[in-house]
């Protein structure tokens, strides 16, 4: 990385937040990722993309196991991702996950889908709890709406909500798995918002998106996806100045 | 305003012609549909008017209420019941109150229902407790309504509420078996399938879901037993499975003596406790396959979420699988309540004396009465209605009040 340029607001630390070494995982017959290495220091922004199939949800599902990998070695701040449990549980906990459906929980207020975890995986009192979420839709702008159901919001409120929900972990990485992508277009806006704010606040973050000015803003690396491999990485300017790849070029063609 | 002076009489009447048009005489079939259900209908109901008001004798019922109402219960134990009444009365006015609003139609249908049944059963101290029983009813329902839904205390005043349903329980067999206790074969009437209700719903609901688990667990043992259980349980008839505790429990059951349930040994359970075990045994499984499709209905993104936030296994069933997936199946559960509600009729197969039991005894047993069959099994009828009627209703509120169908 030695052509690393710090984006505006925001530096990139020397210790490493996660190592992955050859990731493999396969669905039945289907290789979905074949053999990911890369690693993401503290404080960095990496944007996956590429074409659909291509293995990049499954890569960062495997980053806090939603999917197990089945070979390879995954660490996440200084802790190895296997089957010990203790393990698991400090990883989830230090990494937040914001999806592509919101996944909020449609049974609870605005307030308690912040406060659940926190409250019961943390042992936070409630009262803590209640400051802390309100704090947060503070941050993303919406303290008025914490007493009502996910569905009285509109889709870009509600991943505000779950950007909110998963800060209340205080995670040290976030992962971001399309964020954007079941948004209506006047709603894209409020949501990456936010997101930019969080990246200069020196979270480390990994995001899936094809929302390219977006993502050439906040980026410090790209990683280009295909058929379960990385096909490309560098800098947003190498791959919007002279990518390498024809796969590369292709893709960025269809998006651009 | 001349033109609404004029006007103003006729348009009830000609809406009310157009409606008839449109939807009674809209077209040949559709006149001849209504003119055929109309007389069906008018004829129906002339045949049941007569009956109640004129052919039918109903000394029989008010003659027999005891009997009906509480079976072969010792004379001079009844105070037993009150406390357990008044606190249900009062609770029933309060959830009612505190969870929604009085529906007038709802309402209306259940007070016509009640009138001859307090025709026939409130004299003298009977009518003082039953007023009483009301009035507290009424007291909750007014409490909740005036004073503790908007306020502050109202989620506060929920819980309560919910804890004194739970107590309710208890205390209603304490009441029975506390300070020398009535024998529980001696208890019967529509008491009876009131408790043996109770007592189905509220201990087959957590092991159906308990079930529903197990079926859908990921460890075979589990999964293969649950599935086993229900679909052995839902392959044999109610009947068979009461005859089965009856006759075919005891020899494989040991002979330790548990307090209270069984203090001869559980192979020599009372009989009322073994038809309990059959309904909560039979209805478990039932309440399984119910609960079982609300957790099917559960997205897996919702799994996912709750696990990213670092949550474990047992706060994500209980904060966020379970309560989804039980508002999702409410009208199926409520159903499946019913029904076992009607099933306690069919204790009589081992000879416990409940509401329907009791009613063929009387027709059976007083030679005064043998020819008022029929009046005595439309009074059985209208009873049970009455209580299912309103399980029904609580249901379609609860499904309103929790936001069934809204994602």
């Amino acid at each position: 990385m030695v052509d690393e340029t710090d984006r505006p607001g925001h530096h990139v630390g020397t210790k490493e937040m996660i190592s992955c070494t050859g990731i493999k995982k396969t669905f039945g017959d289907f290789v979905a990722l074949h053999g990911i290495t890369t690693s993401v220091m503290e404080g960095e922004v990496v944007v996956i993309f590429g074409p659909s199939g291509s293995g990049k949800s499954t890569f960062i599902r495997t980053l806090n196991r939603l999917e197990e990998h089945d070979e390879g070695k995954i660490v996440i701040d200084g802790v190895e991702l296997n089957n010990d449990l203790r393990n698991l549980d400090k990883i989830r906990s230090e990494v937040g996950m914001v999806f592509q459906q919101f996944n909020l929980f449609p049974h609870l207020t605005v307030r308690r889908n912040i406060t659940l975890a926190p409250m019961r995986v943390r042992r936070m009192p409630k009262a803590e709890a209640d400051r802390l979420a309100e704090r947060l839709l503070e941050r993303v702008g919406m303290p008025e709406q914490i007493d009502k159901y996910p569905a009285q919001l509109s889709g870009g409120q509600q991943q505000r909500v779950a950007i909110a929900r998963a800060l209340a972990m205080e995670p040290k990485i976030m992962l971001f798995d399309e964020p954007t992508s079941a948004l209506d277009p006047e709603m894209i806006k409020e949501v990456l918002d936010v997101m930019r704010e969080l990246a200069q606040s020196g979270m480390t973050m990994i995001v899936i998106t094809h929302e390219m000015g977006f993502a050439r803003e906040v980026a410090d690396r790209f990683l280009f996806f295909d058929e379960g491999r990385i096909v490309e990485e560098g800098t947003p300017e190498h791959f919007f100045e002279n990518p390498r790849e024809e796969r590369t070029k292709l893709f960025l063609s269809q998006i651009l | 305003m001349a033109t609404i002076v004029r006007t103003s009489p006729t348009p009830i009447l000609r809406r009310a012609r157009r409606w008839a048009k449109d939807n009674l005489f809209g077209s040949v079939g559709n006149t001849l549909l209504t003119v055929v259900t109309s007389a069906i209908l008018g004829f129906v109901l002339y045949q049941i008017l007569r009956f109640v008001f004129i052919t039918a004798e109903w000394e029989v019922i008010e003659t027999n209420r005891r009997l009906l109402f509480i079976g072969r219960f010792p004379a001079g134990e009844e105070w037993r019941f009150w406390p357990t009444i008044f606190v249900a009365s009062a609770l029933a006015g309060l959830t009612w109150g505190l969870w929604s609003r009085l529906e007038w139609q709802a309402a209306m249908i259940l007070a016509a229902a009640l009138v001859p049944v307090f025709a026939f059963f409130a004299h003298g101290e009977l009518a003082l407790l039953t007023a009483a029983a009301v009035a507290l009813a009424v007291l909750g329902y007014g409490l909740a309504q005036l004073w503790l839904t908007g306020s502050g205390y109202s989620a506060a005043a929920r819980q309560l509420v919910m804890v004194g349903w739970v107590i309710t329980f208890p205390l209603t067999i304490f009441m029975l078996l506390a300070f020398g206790g009535v024998d529980p074969s001696l208890w019967g009437g529509f008491y009876l399938n009131i408790l043996l209700a109770v007592v189905g719903i509220v201990v087959s609901f957590p092991l159906g879901v308990l079930l529903a688990l197990g079926r859908t667990s990921s460890y075979p043992v589990l999964r293969v037993a649950s599935t086993a259980y229900i679909e052995l349980i839902r392959g044999v008839p109610l009947i068979t499975i009461l005859l089965m505790t009856w006759l075919v429990l005891p020899i494989f059951l040991p002979s330790i003596a548990v307090p209270v349930l069984a203090p001869e040994g559980l192979d020599d359970m009372e009989l009322t406790y073994r038809v309990m075990v059959a309904l909560v045994l039979f209805s478990a499984a039932y309440v399984a396959e119910a609960v079982r499709g609300g957790l099917q209905a559960v997205p897996r993104g919702q799994i996912e979420a709750a696990q990213a936030l670092g949550m474990g296994t047992f706060s994500v069933l209980a904060f966020i699988i379970l309560p989804q997936a039980l508002r999702a199946v409410i009208p199926a559960l409520v159903g499946q309540f019913i029904s076992l509600f009607k099933d306690t009729s069919l204790i009589f197969i081992v000879g416990s004396t409940d509401l329907l039991k009791a009613g063929r005894a009387i027709t059976q047993g007083q030679i005064e009465f043998s020819s008022q069959e029929k009046e005595v099994l439309l009074f059985v009828a209208l009873v049970f209605w009455v209580v299912a009627f309103s399980m029904s209703r609580l249901s379609q509120r609860l499904e309103r009040t929790m936001g069934v169908g809204e994602r």
